[in-house]
């Protein structure tokens, strides 16, 4: 591993990933990855197609145990406690780490009920006032309460594209997690839907841990503070992402920012 | 060989050719097409018409209008004390012969129905003040004189129709009696209702059995069921259960439940049973056709959140495959509604006068009774078959309808 880096292990990590391996069936997907996740930086990965982001964002909240053939090595703590440890009920892990995915997947259900599923199963809410309460909060948080205040009980699948990816992630917010992963959110949106989702993003930071995975190194350089650039399962650069971007230290980094390949 | 390659000729003979050649294509397979539409559609109406033409006399009878002087009849009943009981011991069946020789004359035995005195009871019954004058009832014909009137009789028959339409007293009437009675062994006594109440029940031991079992495994081998050789010998025993035919499950029915299990003979139940047998497979099937079909990204959307798998089944994953679950479920009820193979397997092809009270008591079902009907050798069961036959069309109508509507009622819209 030639992992030269700046330093940004931290002291206090949100979550934290020691040399973790991912394996789909003999197949190894990351190769030993380390990195820390804070609250106060949007992370973002970045890499060519099938390089493993994916596979390595959906360790984090153990979406993998849903794929058979997929097996996790290594270390990964949330708040220092291994998520991976059987004391650890993945249930709850995946409410205190919430996820975006690629293509917007509201419940074909109405707008309210989208955002009211997850802190009903979590019995967050006390009665219904409380619960309206929440659905309030969590659409505000997410952008999206003026646009469809006056038509909560509407399908949220009858939402524009960008408008049911930002139903996703006031539902993910709705459960009050404390990390949120987002699998290129903005792949399936026009440009005037991803600003809205980018801005939505440093409106969030500080308040949840963001790590963002991204195919578009604009995007990255627009929304994230930290960026890991990942290339055939290999973390091969992490560091500052102004320094990623103007000041790659890796040929690899260097080659894929300039578009030599990806 | 030439070096260079002309411009292509769009407007050349050999163009012009293709282009007519690929039209003429077009029309054969549009031709082909209609013909085989319009050849299933032939089918289908001769089937409808020939049903319809037989059928729809099954439902009506001859009557025949009888004149009966009441205080004139040898009948001794006091009109103040109608009960059950005094009317059974009337001998209302002698009296009728007897005032029917004297209304209509000739053979008065072969004119009525021997249900005919039914009619005049329930008169009495209706109104006991009749018994104190001449009153005219309509009594139904019987079987020879029903066929003759309604279209070709013996010649015996035909004359007296001729004779008794002469004194105009033939008349049409609705056989309600074929909507509320059961099995017989006169045609115009015969009904359909008993047959009906055993589909019926047998039906509902079909669903009751058949949908839980079938749903569970299905989302069993969809949302838990390791991949593994186990599970891919179940998956391959139930598509082949489904392509077995149904009177092996007849078979199976008849060596398990009658004769080692010992349960009552001719049931419902065990009808119900054996056709759950037959019908559980198609609803796996159709079960795990619907759930494959619900999109992965709901899954992940609802595990994302923290829901539980139970939950991502229950609430999510079901919930969408409902109308796929429910199609396939009434698709397969309809074929078991149908079956008569492993019916007869099982001794419902019992002769049965009595409605079935229960799961347990001896029962038909319509496509036997359908069966028995056509087996017999009077004339007057040919409509009886076909009306029996219609009686069984409207219920498969009525529950594929139903499938549409809960298909439509619970279908998503994305
Ligand atoms: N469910 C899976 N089963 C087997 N291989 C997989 C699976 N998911 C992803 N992979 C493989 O793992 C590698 C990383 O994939 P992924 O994490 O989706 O990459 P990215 O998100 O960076 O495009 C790819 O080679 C891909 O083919
Ligand atoms: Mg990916």
């Amino acid at each position: 591993m030639t992992q030269e880096q700046t330093d940004l292990t931290i002291a206090n990590p949100k979550m934290s990933a020691r040399d973790v391996k991912v394996f789909y069936g003999p197949k190894q997907a990351i190769k030993g990855v380390s990195i820390d996740v804070d609250m106060d930086h949007v992370t973002a990965f970045i890499g060519p197609s099938g390089c493993g982001k994916s596979t390595f964002l959906r360790t984090l909240n153990r979406m993998n145990d849903t794929v058979a053939s997929a097996r996790v090595e290594g270390e990964i703590t949330l708040d220092g406690e291994n998520i991976y440890a059987p004391t650890m009920d993945v249930v709850q892990l995946r409410a205190r780490v919430g996820m975006v995915f690629q293509k917007p997947n509201p419940f074909p259900k109405s707008i309210y009920e989208n955002i009211a599923y997850g802190p009903r199963i979590h019995g967050l809410a006390a009665g219904k006032a409380d619960m309206d309460v929440i659905v309030e909060k969590s659409l505000r948080r997410a952008g999206l309460w003026d646009e469809v205040k006056d038509r909560l009980n509407d399908s949220g699948t009858a939402l524009s594209g960008g408008q049911q990816q930002r139903l996703c992630i006031g539902r993910a917010i709705a459960v009050e997690p404390e990390v949120i992963l987002m699998d290129e959110p903005c792949s399936a949106l026009d440009p005037i839907a991803t600003a809205k989702i980018e801005e939505l993003i440093h409106e969030l930071r500080g308040r949840y841990g963001i790590v963002i995975v991204t195919h578009n190194m604009q995007q990255a350089a627009r929304v994230s503070q930290r960026t890991a650039f990942f290339h055939l399962g290999e973390l091969v650069e992490y560091g500052v992402t102004s320094d990623i971007f103007t000041n790659p230290r890796q040929e690899r980094t260097k080659d894929y920012i300039t578009g030599r390949y990806g | 060989m030439t070096a260079q390659r002309l411009p292509t000729d769009w407007k050349s003979d050999a163009m012009r050719k293709r282009i007519a050649r690929r039209y003429g294509a077009e029309r054969r397979f549009k031709l082909a097409g209609l013909a085989a539409v319009a050849l299933s559609a032939a089918f289908l109406a001769f089937l409808l018409f020939t049903m319809m033409g037989n059928g729809l006399r099954g439902f009506t009878r001859t009557e025949i209008a009888l004149t009966v002087d009441f205080p004139a009849s040898p009948l001794l009943l006091d009109p103040n004390a109608i009960t059950d009981e005094a009317l059974a011991n009337a001998n209302l069946p002698m009296v009728t012969g007897e005032v029917a020789k004297k209304a209509l004359g000739g053979d008065a035995d072969a004119l009525l129905s021997p249900t005919a005195w039914i009619s005049i009871r329930d008169a009495i019954k209706a109104d006991p003040k009749i018994l104190s004058r001449t009153e005219t009832i309509r009594v139904p014909a019987s079987t020879a004189i029903d066929l003759a009137a309604k279209s070709k009789g013996s010649p015996e028959a035909e004359a007296e129709v001729a004779r008794l339409k002469q004194q105009g007293v033939l008349s049409t009437g609705i056989n309600w009696n074929f909507l509320t009675a059961s099995d017989g062994t006169d045609p115009t006594q015969v009904g359909i209702w008993g047959a009906f109440k055993g589909s019926l029940l047998t039906m509902l031991v079909t669903l009751l059995l058949s949908f839980p079992v079938g749903v569970a495994t299905a989302l069993y081998l969809e949302e838990y069921a390791p991949k593994a050789w186990w599970t891919d010998i179940i998956e391959v025993s139930i598509n082949n259960l489904a392509a077995v035919p149904s009177i092996i499950f007849g078979l199976l029915g008849l060596s398990i439940f009658l004769n080692f299990l010992h349960l009552p003979r001719s049931a419902a139940l065990i009808g119900g049973m054996t056709l759950a047998l037959m019908t559980m497979p198609v609803i796996v099937i159709a079960g795990r056709n619907a759930i494959k079909a619900v999109p992965p990204s709901i899954r992940d959307a609802a595990l994302g959140i923290g829901a539980s798998p139970v939950q991502v089944v229950f609430q999510h994953v079901l919930p969408l495959a409902l109308p796929g679950i429910l199609t396939g479920t009434i698709i397969g009820m309809a074929r078991a509604l149908g079956e008569t193979a492993p019916l007869l397997m099982i001794g419902m092809r019992a002769f049965i006068a009595t409605p079935p009270g229960g799961i347990t008591d001896p029962a038909t079902v319509l496509p036997v009774q359908i069966f028995l009907w056509s087996d017999e050798v009077s004339k007057g069961f040919v409509e009886k078959t076909s009306a029996a036959i219609i009686v069984l069309l409207v219920f498969l109508l009525a529950m594929n309808g139903l499938a549409i509507y809960l298909r439509n009622k619970f279908e998503t819209r994305w």
